[in-house]
């Protein structure tokens, strides 16, 4: 099935998921177009790892489509939506912890260009280059020789995000990718983020706790509550819309103040 | 340097052991090969089989019967037999990487088990409890040195081609499934299709150390696809050292030396001292034998 929408990297039309008696995510209507830098934001289980999840593949949905640069993508598997453009980090960083910050990012640009079944060429000279490329790309080319799980936090994020790039995805969605960061460091890594996406020109589609970054960097915002979309629009908008100043951000001013 | 050293080691030693020590050596070869293949899915893959002598057992009989029934030359049986553990691999595998852990090991057992009852009761293709007898190479084979060397030069071969594996991009990949799948699959690996290919290499090799050791043996039996033989690899790559790409060889050398001599001198001790050579390694040395070189030779260079 075709979708309407050409221009749009990301669509998503009522998607449903629910957890026992819980309905996590309720009839989602997202529409994202190409070099958007979109922002998901709500309270603590408004949905958005969940959706995030559903949009990956990472868990099936119950009903609703997903489509992807223009094509139905619902039910691919994690790694058919790679090979297409989709590229992820996680909200817990997820690397190879045993393998080097190169090995991390060779292993990755190897499986990209569908080398990873070769059994019969030695690996360590392959896409080295690429991966010193990118590993300088995030800031950490003077750590490519380090194994990843002894790396500062900051550190391994900055190289997750260097391993969902190795794709060249053409959408990529980052979930929280400041959690557990200082606050300097946080907008370091977003602007990095940000900076990378304007100059691959891909879209982004992000998570975030912290209302200074979301609203320093975000192109527009899409608040969820209760597993829907209750607004969507520029930071401006967003942050006078009533009904979002009631849900969160009243709320969240109120507590952090 | 090093190299050069071990080998004219492997080619040397041979000729001035006792002929029982050469025995012995050419064992530790079969056994060492069937290590790193297992340890191709433990070490490399984060997978553990408790029922790898199925493979060994695959190879075993399939060169045992195509020299006995088919009377096909000894090389070419040999040669047959890691493809038939492979087709093996391949159908138990394709049930056994859908699951993880626990249940991966205790399928892989299942089937081990399956083997190993189908070899035990066929008794008119594979005698049974009997087994097959006189499976014996050629005689330019025949004499305990010259199939050592023959063991040497085959087993090397296949480790050689171990370690080309684990270092190829296809290791990288089944390195980065170990230790984290789900980042793996994100990054565009089909993980299950990754482990099924790493599960049938590792038999296919399994196999060929099965092959190897029907002709050492001159006999095949069902035992060759009992518990026993499905712990010996693992038992083996505890002692070496999981994490190294030589653990498997030196746990050989290790495990295969102790029970020259242990289990000889007090058969009825053997496991029990077996037992507890495990437990002090794994507790005070959980990078095996391995880690023992390794540590010393990080000293040094931290020494510098």
């Amino acid at each position: 099935m075709a979708d309407p929408s050409g221009a749009l990297v990301l669509r998503t039309v009522g998607l449903r998921k629910h957890f026992g008696g819980v309905q996590a995510v309720n009839g989602v209507d997202l529409a994202v177009p190409e070099g958007d830098l979109r922002a998901i934001i709500g309270p603590n289980g408004a949905g958005k790892t969940t959706l995030f999840n559903l949009i990956t593949g990472d868990l099936p949905h119950d009903s609703g489509q997903i489509f992807f640069r223009g094509a139905e993508v619902s039910g691919l598997p994690p790694q058919a939506l790679c090979r297409r453009g989709l590229a992820r980090t996680f909200q817990v960083t997820s690397i190879f912890r045993r393998l080097t910050a190169l090995e991390n990012v060779q292993t990755a640009l190897l499986t990209h260009h569908r080398r990873h079944l070769d059994i019969f060429r030695p690996a360590r000279r392959l896409y080295r280059d690429e991966a010193m490329i990118l590993l300088d790309r995030v800031g950490l080319g003077a750590q490519a020789a380090k194994p990843s799980g002894i790396m500062s936090h900051g550190d391994q994020r900055r190289l997750e995000l260097a391993l969902a790039l190795a794709s060249e995805p053409q959408l990529l969605m980052l979930d929280e990718p400041t959690a557990g960061m200082a606050p300097r460091e946080r907008h370091e890594i977003m602007a990095l983020a940000a900076a990378i996406a304007a100059d691959a020109r891909l879209t982004i589609v992000f998570t975030e706790h912290d209302m200074d970054v979301v609203f320093a960097v975000a192109r527009r915002i899409s608040v969820l509550h209760q597993g829907g979309v209750i607004a969507e629009g520029t930071p401006l908008e967003v942050r006078g819309d009533p009904e979002v100043q009631r849900v969160y951000l009243g709320h969240r001013s109120k507590t952090a103040h | 340097m090093r190299w050069l050293v071990a080998l004219a080691l492997l080619l040397v030693l041979p000729l001035v052991l006792p002929s029982f020590l050469v025995v012995v050596m050419t064992e530790i070869a079969i056994v060492a090969l069937f290590a790193t293949a297992f340890n191709l899915l433990m070490g490399f893959g984060g997978m553990v089989s408790f029922g790898h002598a199925a493979y060994f057992a695959l190879g075993a009989y399939a060169a045992a019967l195509l020299v006995k029934q088919a009377a096909w030359p000894m090389p070419l049986a040999l040669a047959t037999a890691p493809f038939v553990a492979a087709a093996g691999a391949l159908f138990f595998g394709f049930f056994i990487v859908r699951l993880t852990q626990t249940y991966f090991a205790m399928l892989s057992l299942a089937f081990a088990q399956i083997v190993f009852t189908v070899l035990f009761k066929w008794k008119t293709l594979t005698g049974g409890d009997d087994g097959i007898l006189n499976v014996w190479p050629p005689p330019a084979l025949k004499s305990p040195l010259a199939y050592c060397y023959f063991t040497f030069a085959v087993a090397g071969l296949a480790m050689l081609a171990l370690r080309a594996i684990v270092d190829s991009p296809f290791g990288y990949a089944l390195r980065a499934i170990r230790e984290n799948p789900r980042r793996a699959r994100f990054i565009g690996v089909n993980v299950r299709r990754h482990q099924l290919f790493a599960f049938v290499l590792s038999g296919f090799f399994s196999g060929l150390a099965g092959g190897l050791f029907a002709f050492f043996n001159g006999s095949v039996f069902p035992d060759f696809a009992y518990l026993n033989k499905s712990f010996e690899p693992l038992v083996v790559v505890l002692l070496g050292g999981i994490q190294s790409f030589f653990g498997p060889l030196a746990g050989a050398v290790g495990f295969k030396i102790l029970e020259t001599f242990i289990a000889r001198q007090w058969p009825v001790y053997w496991p029990l001292f077996l037992g507890s050579a495990v437990v002090l390694v794994v507790v005070a040395l959980p990078q095996g034998f391995v880690g023992l070189l390794q540590r010393r030779s990080w000293r040094i260079r931290a020494a510098r």
